[in-house]
């Protein structure tokens, strides 16, 4: 445990030692930002046609009508700037030869992999905190109802350990960062795109696709919902990748 | 202690380590010579649990590394050929990350990083980036990193390349300073360094070990002469005739001629220094001495020279190391002094 401390508290002590983290915080509040009054202004011209305005009396629910698109928007913020949180993981450490350090060190493959699976994790929650700011406006001026919230905000962390488990993995693979970050940000274009593919095709494969896209099991959540199903997804997900990041670096021993 | 017991190490097709084995007894330092490609990293590689071998086992500190990984690692300290350092953490964090995955104690931490800076004097450095560190204090670095948790064995690759002089001094120093408490392998492709620092020497070329002695033992093997080179302007005569005639001088090849100047090998009995003589002899007929310099004996000529022996050894046995090889090998300067 201490090991695995070691390693994410030395991670995000780089994160925050380079642009990494200000350009990755900076860009997703810049964003998220966005996402928020567009759909705070398409929300208040939906509640004042239903009368009151915002504030006032609530006809039109604010978790169903803001927060859950919104929710649901942070997926496309992730497709960018995850891929910037864990290509260089590993990749820069094997370019640099700090891999080496590691690999001496009496640690266990487990615990480096864990450790900077949870570095990469508190970088995504320093992210995600940006993002409360905007809820408290909502709760100043509105009364949303906070367990839809939550459960979107756990959806999201799932979602987004998914991403990083993957982005890890890919690092993994190569010890170039650019490399690391571009099959990334393709792979996770894939993933995301995929319940789109999944409209072309027929209802068999469209239920198979719809359940391999990672954004498709926030759906719930971000509705507030926390489904079994979903979780299960998710930590399996994560685990599995996380164990594929472990074989990869130990084969790398290997092949030397 | 450390023991290598017929290690092979293969890269896909290409055999980087081939049946290597020798012993380091505690407290000794073995220099690990051989040129660019002969497989030292890949061994001290193997040694540290940083990869597995392919064949054969190595036991660090009384610890099987591919069977108890852990508990040899405890033990080891390993400088990698580029220092392993992180960029963006000064070398006070960075000193302090390695003692806490080298499993120093908390409360223990901050009195061994001192140690370890102090040692390695890096102390004025503590608060730089290690990005922004010169060369040679990335190396000191990497050592105080080798050295944090008071390890018994440590494994130096080639921990002087790159130094200034000066440093390179220094880094010997510290190092012989560490023989007696650690058990030290340090790697090198330059003999002055390991027959300076080291109590015995493995010889190691295209992942085979050639030889493995004390370095006085080696200079003695390398045979019985040393050798100059001479230019001189002897405007037409033949000169090969007068400098044989030389007493000590055992053979004379010429090597060069441009116009009125030649240039010949001129060996000699080991310990023999011709070198007034030679002067004497060419200045007394009138001829104008141009050079005149010690040859050394490059890396790949020892190997040349220890596997002739070799194999000449097995061809005749009778003949001891003292056989003479085909063309008579030059000793580095060094050596005789060292
Ligand atoms: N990762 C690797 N993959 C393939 N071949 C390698 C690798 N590392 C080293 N080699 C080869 O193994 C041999 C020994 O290399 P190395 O152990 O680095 O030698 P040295 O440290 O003595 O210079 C060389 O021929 C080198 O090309
Ligand atoms: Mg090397």
């Amino acid at each position: 445990m201490g090991n695995t401390l070691a390693i994410a508290h030395k991670e995000i002590k780089s994160y925050f030692a380079s642009p990494v983290a200000y350009v990755v915080i900076g860009f997703s509040a810049i964003l998220f930002g966005w996402f928020f009054i567009n759909l705070l202004y398409y929300f208040d011209r939906a509640s004042m046609q239903a009368g009151g305005g915002f504030g006032g009396p609530q006809t039109v629910n604010v978790n169903e009508m803001l927060i859950s698109p919104l929710f649901m928007n942070v997926s496309v913020i992730l497709l960018f700037t995850l891929p910037l949180i864990t290509m260089r993981t590993y990749a820069e450490e094997k370019r640099s030869g700090t891999i080496e350090l590691l690999l001496t060190s009496p640690l266990t493959d487990v615990q480096i992999v864990i450790g900077k699976f949870l570095g990469c994790l508190v970088l995504y929650g320093a992210m995600l905190a940006i993002t409360l700011v905007h809820m408290g406006f909502l709760f100043a001026f509105g009364n949303p109802e906070w367990r839809p919230i939550a459960a979107g905000y756990l959806g999201l962390i799932l979602m987004g350990g998914c991403f990083l488990s993957l982005g890890l993995f890919i690092s993994s693979l190569t010890r170039n960062q650019i490399v690391a970050g571009m099959v990334t940000f393709a792979v996770f274009l894939l993933f995301w795109v995929i319940n789109w593919i999944a409209s072309f095709t027929g209802p068999t494969m469209q239920t198979v696709l719809n359940y391999l896209s990672i954004t498709e099991h926030l759906n719930d959540f971000a509705r507030g919902v926390i489904d079994t199903s979903h979780l299960v997804y998710y930590v399996s997900f994560i685990a599995f990748s996380l164990f594929l990041t472990v074989r990869s670096v130990d084969s790398e021993r290997w092949r030397g | 202690m450390i023991e290598v017991q017929h290690l092979t190490r293969r890269y896909g097709p290409t055999t980087a380590v081939d049946d290597v084995s020798f012993r380091v007894e505690s407290g000794e330092v073995l220099g690990f010579l051989g040129p660019n490609g002969a497989g030292k990293t890949t061994t001290m590689r193997v040694l540290t649990g940083y990869m597995p071998a392919s064949d054969g086992k190595a036991i660090v500190a009384g610890y099987d590394v591919s069977e108890h990984p852990l508990e040899a690692k405890r033990r080891t300290g390993y400088l990698p050929e580029t220092p392993p350092l992180y960029p963006e953490m000064t070398v006070r964090d960075y000193l302090t990350f390695v003692a806490r995955i080298k499993g120093v104690p908390r409360s223990e931490r901050k009195t061994r990083v001192n140690a370890a800076m102090d040692r390695t004097r890096v102390m004025d450095m503590a608060d730089r980036h290690c990005a922004k560190l010169s060369k040679g204090y990335k190396q000191r670095v990497g050592l105080a990193q080798a050295l944090m948790h008071n390890p018994e064995v440590l494994i130096l690759d080639e921990p002087t390349a790159g130094l200034d002089p000066k440093q390179i001094i220094e880094t010997r120093k510290l190092i012989t300073e560490l023989g007696g408490d650690h058990t030290i392998i340090l790697s090198t492709h330059i003999l002055p360094e390991v027959s300076q620092t080291c109590q015995r020497i493995v010889i190691i070329n295209k992942g085979r070990v050639v030889a493995v002695d004390t370095p006085e033992n080696l200079m003695s093997r390398l045979g019985g002469s040393e050798t100059l080179y001479i230019q001189i302007d002897a405007s037409g005569s033949d000169a090969t005739a007068t400098l044989e005639a030389i007493p000590g001088i055992t053979k004379v090849a010429p090597a060069d001629v441009r116009g009125s100047l030649a240039g010949f090998e001129v060996s000699s009995e080991m310990g023999h220094d011709v070198r007034r003589e030679l002067a004497a002899a060419v200045v007394g007929r009138g001829w104008g001495l141009l050079e005149l310099r010690p040859l050394r004996m490059s890396l790949e000529e020892i190997f040349l020279h220890l596997t002739t022996e070799d194999t000449a050894a097995a061809d005749t046995p009778e003949q001891t190391s003292m056989g003479a090889p085909p063309e008579p090998a030059t000793l580095p300067e060094e050596a005789t002094h060292g």
